[in-house]
């Protein structure tokens, strides 16, 4: 079906702007209005969700008439989701799906950007999009943690590339790990054996990459009989609990973010913060954990011819609202001596780090252009840190401080909680 | 096939630099699906001027949007997104005025405003679309309509001459739109088809009313279900059903003569379901349920005191007015949720495309101004006449009803009616469009002003003949015909 299931959502669109805005309840100045890095970025109304959505379904009326610039359109777009929000909160339409699928179809038509191909095709050869030097499981050496492959765990601690193999973002899975073996958890990792999540193979477009890496992934995470999966990374948790459910490969498996563990843990008396953090914070929600991160909700029905766009049975839309904001909040509100701050731009309507749909590694400056974006806000809050919930959203914070020669701190949600036990 | 040559484009493009400039006819399917000769992202007074200069050179038409959600644009022109002029100039809050560039939407500027004690007249259209669009709003009891709200404007001619209207042709004051300088109201703010001022305005001043309000509303939740978490002091949100028409306009006239409200919409059942509702399904069963809890026709209405006194007074004598007049208050809205809602939404005016857009995609609307009690009859039979239509199936059943609101509490006042329906639907489209037409022509021989009107040369003699002044204007304004006449831009 492909794109061709989503003309009657394109053809929905009025063209109202409101995919460029955060929801206009939420609109508190000209400062920190808009949601879409892609159109806040490039102007032309092409790059807006909306104007995504008008090409596409002048595309599938009148054949694919693809040009340079109309690919530099596709692939200018963090697939963040924020358009969604924006548009749901009046209109009853797909708005993100058809965006993903029009990448898909590009990529299927061999219409693809060069360095996307690159990195899809590591994947492909190494296991990996990153350039990996030394073994994937290198990380826990001297960890002395249980290897899920040969011990039976309670809960399967999932690393993902970036904490794997970048030297840099490896303090965070060694940090996971040790706040885990503190509170006594029964986990286990794969090491060498973990795989790629395939959650960015997905979001450059390429959708069997991504199926491929799911099938085989999720085949190894059964054998180890582990009941509940637990990420770091946002990417890696989207892929997990909603793209592995929507293509029905996850099953019955729990899917856990180290932040709703630590939230949980934090409750149950088994984490006790009780060092004092003495640091002014301000929180970013990535968008996989965030307004993506809600359930996938299987849907199954057809339009009920009419006057209006209405199906049998209704329809649920992933309007972003039952995202997972909370437990990381909750979890930095625990940490003594914090002071906690909210930018104009959060949970739902929270603004991208940048790094997503590829962005990273097509466009590296539009990418750091859009995490610029944020510290700026982060810093408009007076926090003296940035605090995330995903390596990737860390890695382009630390980027675009440095470029801007802020003292703005950036740091992972277990860094912080590490500090305190 | 590139319309302009590679020549003419470069010179469009030296002046705007290459990234703001394309004529991929890829892109072309975002702005309006039609074949322009180029899109152009001009970000200064300036840069519009130079554009324009280049238009009259090479004898090509233009025309220019904010943020573009409608409009009719022919093939072939040179079509200016203003998208890059979007800053605040000035909030001049001694003299009650704001200056805004075209791309500033309404809900930028309402924010900053709010934190003032101040407010303005946003479009119905929605915070959504630009502070500079002239029209009327959900506040227009308190906030007044239309070119009242224009003070001084910088306006880009069609020649490409900069022309600075009213108080700001004299000084750097924008503060008055009719002098000390030149006032060019009836060509700057024509009402009358074409609707569209040939130019581009690069600059306007807006004016600010005082806002009794809070700095900013306690908005909770996620969306699509924002609330409030408590309704702010001294302000209420109320739905009242009457026993006929007549009641309702008798209690409307006598609320803007004892001037207590903020806001009086006057929606209907189907509006408010629309609103409160998060989807289409909800939005049906919510429609049934406010239908057999009206008891006829009626209008929602916002009371906000300056003190708790003030409030006191005013809530007292609405109770009053709406007493006599048989009025009943609606349950459903008298929820402290419900009533959050109506009452951020309906100021923010963030919920527009739920009443228009969402059921079936698409709307068309017949909007007629006048006397409040004359154009509601007209409505009942525009009404009447849609409802063979809903019998149908063709459109969505909202009781056949309208809607309207009074202007600075006055008996003037915008009075609308709707068809929303499913545009893929080429059956509902046609009977749609005949309904339109028909009740047009309807609203022109009872000699309403409605915005359908057709063509100036047809309704012209009708109006004086002022359709032959305005195309002498135009001639004289734009002696090498490169604007575009169309319809009204939201």
């Amino acid at each position: 079906m492909g794109l061709e299931q989503y003309q009657g959502d394109m053809n929905m669109c009025c063209r109202c702007s409101c995919c460029k805005f955060i929801p206009m309840q939420k609109v508190m100045g000209p400062q920190f209005s808009y949601a879409c890095p892609s159109i806040a970025k490039y102007n032309f109304h092409a790059y807006s969700g909306g104007g995504r959505l008008n090409i596409a379904s002048a595309m599938l009326k009148n054949g694919f008439n693809y040009t340079d610039k109309l690919l530099h359109v596709v692939y200018n777009c963090q697939l963040c989701g924020a358009c969604q929000v924006s548009c749901n909160y009046a209109m009853d339409m797909e708005v993100l799906e058809p965006i993903t699928e029009f990448r898909f179809k590009c990529v299927e038509d061999g219409k693809t950007s060069p360095a996307l191909d690159k990195a899809v095709a590591r994947l492909r050869k190494t296991g990996s999009m990153l350039e990996a030097s030394g073994r994937r499981g290198d990380w826990a050496k001297d960890l002395n943690l249980k290897d899920a492959t040969k011990e039976k765990v309670d809960i399967l601690y999932h690393a993902g590339c970036l904490s794997s193999y970048d030297k840099d973002a490896q303090k965070l899975a060694k940090t996971t790990a040790q706040v885990l073996q503190k509170a006594g958890v029964n986990f286990g990792i794969l090491g060498d054996a973990e795989m790629c999540c395939g959650s960015r193979a997905y979001q450059m477009g390429y959708r069997d990459d991504f199926l491929k890496q799911a099938e085989k992934y999720m085949a190894l995470i059964r054998k180890t009989g582990a009941r509940t999966l637990v990420t770091g990374c946002a990417d890696g948790y989207h892929a997990f609990k909603v793209l592995y459910d929507k293509f029905n490969f996850k099953k019955d498996l729990e899917v856990l973010h180290t932040s709703e563990l630590f939230a949980r843990l934090i409750k149950e008396g088994k984490l006790k913060p009780r060092r004092k953090v003495n640091l002014a914070v301000t929180y970013h929600d990535p968008c996989r954990l965030g307004r993506l991160g809600e359930p996938y909700i299987h849907w199954q029905g057809k339009k009920i011819p009419g006057d209006k766009f209405v199906f049998d049975p209704p329809k649920p839309y992933r309007r972003g609202t039952n995202g997972v904001y909370y437990p990381p909040r909750d979890v930095i509100k625990s940490l003594p001596g914090i002071k906690f701050t909210e930018m104009t731009r959060i949970m739902e309507y929270s603004w991208c780090c940048g790094a997503g749909g590829g962005v990273n590694e097509s466009n590296p400056e539009f990418s750091i252009w859009a995490a610029k974006e944020r510290v700026r806000e982060a810093i408009a809050t007076g926090a003296e840190a940035i605090v995330s919930t995903c390596p990737w959203c860390e890695q382009n914070f630390s980027t675009a401080i440095k470029e801007m020669n802020s003292s703005l701190k950036v740091y992972d949600i277990v860094e912080l909680v590490a500090r305190a036990i | 096939m590139a319309i302009l040559s590679r020549d003419v484009y470069k010179e469009f493009e030296d002046v705007v630099g290459p990234e703001n400039i394309t004529d991929d006819p890829a892109l072309m399917p975002s702005y309006f699906n039609t074949e322009h000769a180029a899109i152009v992202l001009p970000g200064s007074t300036k840069e519009v001027q130079a554009l324009v200069k280049l238009c009259n050179k090479h004898k090509l038409r233009f025309r220019a949007i904010c943020t573009g959600w409608t409009g009719m644009f022919p093939r072939g022109i040179v079509l200016f997104d203003l998208r890059r002029m979007n800053r605040i100039i000035e909030i001049n809050e001694k003299n009650m005025y704001a200056v805004v560039e075209p791309y500033v939407i309404s809900a930028e500027l309402q924010a900053e405003c709010m934190k003032r004690g101040l407010n303005f007249c946003i479009k119905g259209a929605g915070s959504n679309c630009t502070a500079l669009l002239r029209g009327h709003g959900h506040m227009d009891q308190t906030t007044s309509g239309d070119d009242r709200n224009h003070l001084a404007i910088e306006w880009v001619t069609p020649e490409g001459e900069i022309v600075r209207t009213g108080s700001l042709g004299s000084s750097d004051e924008w503060f008055c739109g009719d002098g000390p300088g030149p006032s060019l109201r009836a060509i700057l703010t024509s009402a009358v088809p074409p609707g569209v001022t040939p130019g581009v305005f690069t600059k306007a001043a807006i004016k600010l009313y005082h806002w009794p309000g809070p700095t900013k509303f306690p908005v909770v939740g996620h969306s699509p279900r924002y609330t409030l978490s408590h309704i702010p002091p001294n302000m209420m949100a109320r739905y009242y059903s009457f026993p006929s028409v007549e009641k309702m306009w008798q209690a409307e006239i006598r609320i803007g003569e004892a001037e207590i409200a903020y806001e009086l919409m006057g929606f209907n059942a189907a509006m408010v379901a629309a609103n409160i509702t998060t989807c289409n399904e909800e939005d049906e069963a919510m429609f049934k349920r406010l239908s057999r809890e009206v008891q006829g026709p009626g209008f929602f209405i916002i009371i906000a005191g300056n003190s708790a006194d003030d409030f006191a007074y005013k809530k007292k004598v609405l109770e009053n007015i709406v007493a006599e007049a048989g009025g009943k208050s609606l349950k459903t809205v008298e929820d402290p949720e419900i009533e959050g809602i109506l009452l951020c939404q309906c100021i923010r005016i963030s919920a527009s495309i739920r009443e228009t857009f969402r059921p079936g995609g698409a709307f068309n609307s017949i909007p007629i101004m006048g006397q409040r009690d004359l154009t509601i009859k007209w409505a009942i039979g525009a009404g009447e006449a849609k409802k063979p239509l809903i019998e149908k199936g063709l459109i969505v059943d909202d009781g056949g009803a309208f809607f309207g609101w009074g202007v600075e509490h006055g008996h003037l006042g915008k009075t609308e009616i709707f068809c929303k329906y499913d545009p893929s639907n080429t059956e509902a489209k046609k009977a749609v469009e005949q309904w339109q037409k028909e009740q047009t022509a309807r609203a022109f021989k009872e000699r309403y002003f409605a915005l359908t009107m057709g063509d100036q040369t047809e309704i012209g003699p009708a109006l004086s003949n002022y359709h032959i002044w305005w195309q002498k204007t135009v001639k004289a304004i734009d002696p090498n015909s490169v604007t575009t006449e169309s319809g009204p831009l939201v």
